[in-house]
């Protein structure tokens, strides 16, 4: 039976994190009621009149933010991609597969966490730029593949176990079959984890585009949203339209894979 | 019959690295080169139009007149001393509250809510606080106005503009530290509360005497994340402020990205970046050391 003292404290911090729950989702409410509104001021209005798609119309037409959407799209598409393959078969290289040396090598991957990208920016543009890979969609999904996928794949792996492949390998099966037809099926929790933080993180990037994109046709949707808020900054609802529209993918994502989501980040957190 | 079977245990003995090998390209390309040719061109003058020439420290004696790069540590400096602790006993107290008394519906959804900022884009963070912010107009004056406050410069006064964006940051992250927190909480052992519990030992006792002590390997971990996270913070400060009042809040990364790509001192920009790398380095080894010493003291 808890005491009427505690349960005033419990009342007064639930308190406390409502509002600090209203806190963190109110700029997004803002930001979603000033989208639907032609407006030049900032006043926050929740009277449902004079709503209108107007400003989602405007950026779509005159903006050409359909044309952003869909090279953001395929950016992370083939990043998504990449990033899964790539880090599981390395993991399962690591894993399953060790050789001579594989246990220093992924020291050295780890090694490399270390590196933050804004540190090798700059020979990242003269590579980039040797190799003929400026204004591609490919250039903005390669470097997307690091060590944390792999060690985060890696993670997983070591809980399947080796009879399993062993059993495989006696049934005849095939050395790159038993990767994708036994290994990859079974790694699809963590592969949806990855996958999700490949997502958000090349969704969201904002330096890599805009350093390695010139060419405003094959700009992503966040250097627009960087572009429009400095060009049209009064114009709130157009700014705050295109907002929304970076916005809307990763949190309708977020509503359906919520768990996913969190579990993913955990992971990194914990391990990491 | 003996090359296929030769050639088959080729395959199983070493066929691992086959399945390394892109990742292994990819980083090398990526991660490896690039940091040996920062390491190099530090030491040049080297613009896009220019191969590099070696100068030796030419680009470091540089750095002490340039007027960018003083305010440039110091502004990273004191974001990191503002955010990071402020980011790590809020999210941590969330965690503990949520943990505590909250794990029904209520605790779930405030865990959700506080996650929204972390999947959204910096970019698109910078944009709406930006306009929150306003001086004339914007909705946090207003609210302001409504209890009889006087409205603030937010982003147009040197010594506000940037606490303003560290408020931004610690927005943003909290609900990212607070679920690996909520994690960390979630495998102590249940035991443990209950025989404090049995004892009689209040909430802050609890938090105190088992969780902090319990979960520091993970405090580590937030604090070293965060720290390095402040070194590198560049879409925030490019969307709200543009490194302005004067250079109030220019950082490391927009230093770097300013010497670079508009000035094309690519020379020079590697030498910040190399300057900005040796202090994530050593600021991951001291709190390693740091939190490694009084763990091996408590023992």
């Amino acid at each position: 039976m808890k005491s009427k003292k505690e349960k005033l404290v419990s009342f007064l911090i639930g308190l406390m994190l409502s509002f600090f729950a209203v806190l963190a989702l109110f700029p997004f409410v803002y930001m979603l009621l000033t989208s639907f509104r032609q407006t030049y001021s900032m006043e926050l209005d929740f009277s449902l009149q004079g709503l209108s798609l107007q400003n989602f119309r405007t950026i779509f037409k005159n903006f050409e933010f359909g044309k952003y959407f869909f090279n953001s799209t395929v950016v992370v598409v083939i990043a998504c991609l990449l990033n899964a393959f790539v880090s599981s078969m390395a993991a399962y290289g690591f894993e399953k597969k060790r050789f001579r040396g594989s246990e220093a090598l992924f020291r050295v991957y780890l090694a490399t966490l270390i590196v933050p990208s804004q540190v090798i920016l700059i020979p990242l543009f003269t590579i980039i730029q040797k190799l003929h890979l400026m204004n591609t969609y490919l250039v903005l999904a390669l470097p997307v593949v690091n060590a944390f996928g792999v060690f985060l794949v890696r993670q997983f792996m070591t809980g399947i176990p080796d009879e399993l492949i062993e059993a495989a390998r006696i049934d005849g099966c095939r050395e790159f079959k038993i990767y994708y037809a036994i290994i990859l099926p079974l790694m699809k929790p963590v592969l949806v984890a990855l996958t999700v933080f490949t997502f958000i993180t090349t969704w969201n990037d904002f330096v890599w585009p805009l350093v390695a994109i010139t060419d405003g046709n094959k700009s992503t949707l966040t250097l627009a949203l960087a572009s429009l808020q400095g060009n049209y900054a009064t114009n709130y609802g157009l700014v705050m339209a295109g907002a929304a529209l970076v916005f809307l993918p990763p949190f309708v994502l977020y509503i359906f894979l919520q768990k996913q989501f969190v579990e993913g980040i955990a992971l990194s957190g914990v391990k990491g | 019959m003996k090359t296929r079977e030769k050639r088959k245990k080729l395959w199983q003995g070493n066929g691992g690295f086959l399945y390394v090998l892109p990742s292994l390209l990819l980083i090398t390309l990526f991660y490896l080169i690039p940091l040996v040719m920062t390491g190099y061109f530090s030491f040049t003058d080297y613009s896009v139009l220019k191969p590099p020439t070696w100068t030796g420290l030419e680009n470091f004696k540089k750095m002490l007149g340039d007027p960018f790069f003083r305010p440039a540590i110091r502004n990273t400096i004191i974001y990191t001393f503002l955010t990071v602790p402020l980011q790590t006993v809020l999210s941590l107290w969330i965690a503990h509250a949520i943990a505590s008394r909250f794990r029904g519906r209520f605790g779930r959804f405030l865990k959700s809510a506080l996650f929204v900022p972390v999947i959204s884009s910096m970019v698109l963070v910078g944009t709406v606080w930006k306009f929150m912010l306003a001086t004339r107009g914007g909705i946090i004056n207003n609210v302001l106005g409504w209890f009889g406050m006087e409205g603030l410069n937010w982003l147009g006064e040197s010594n506000l503009a940037l606490v303003s964006v560290c408020m931004v940051a610690v927005w943003k992250n909290v609900g990212y530290f607070l679920v690996i927190y909520y994690a960390g909480i979630m495998d102590i052992p249940v035991s443990l509360f209950e025989a404090a519990e049995v004892d009689g030992a209040t909430g802050w006792q609890k938090l105190r005497y088992i969780t902090i002590p319990y979960l520091k390997p993970i405090t580590y971990l937030v604090i070293t994340l965060g720290t390095i996270w402040s070194f590198q913070v560049f879409d925030l400060v490019y969307t709200m402020t543009g490194g302005g009042p004067g250079t109030a809040t220019v950082t490391m990364v927009m230093s770097i990205y300013q010497s670079g790509f508009k000035q094309y001192q690519m020379g020079y920009a590697s030498a910040l970046s190399l300057v900005l790398f040796v202090l994530v380095v050593l600021v991951s080894g001291v709190q390693k050391r740091l939190f490694g010493r009084e763990e091996g003291s408590a023992k």
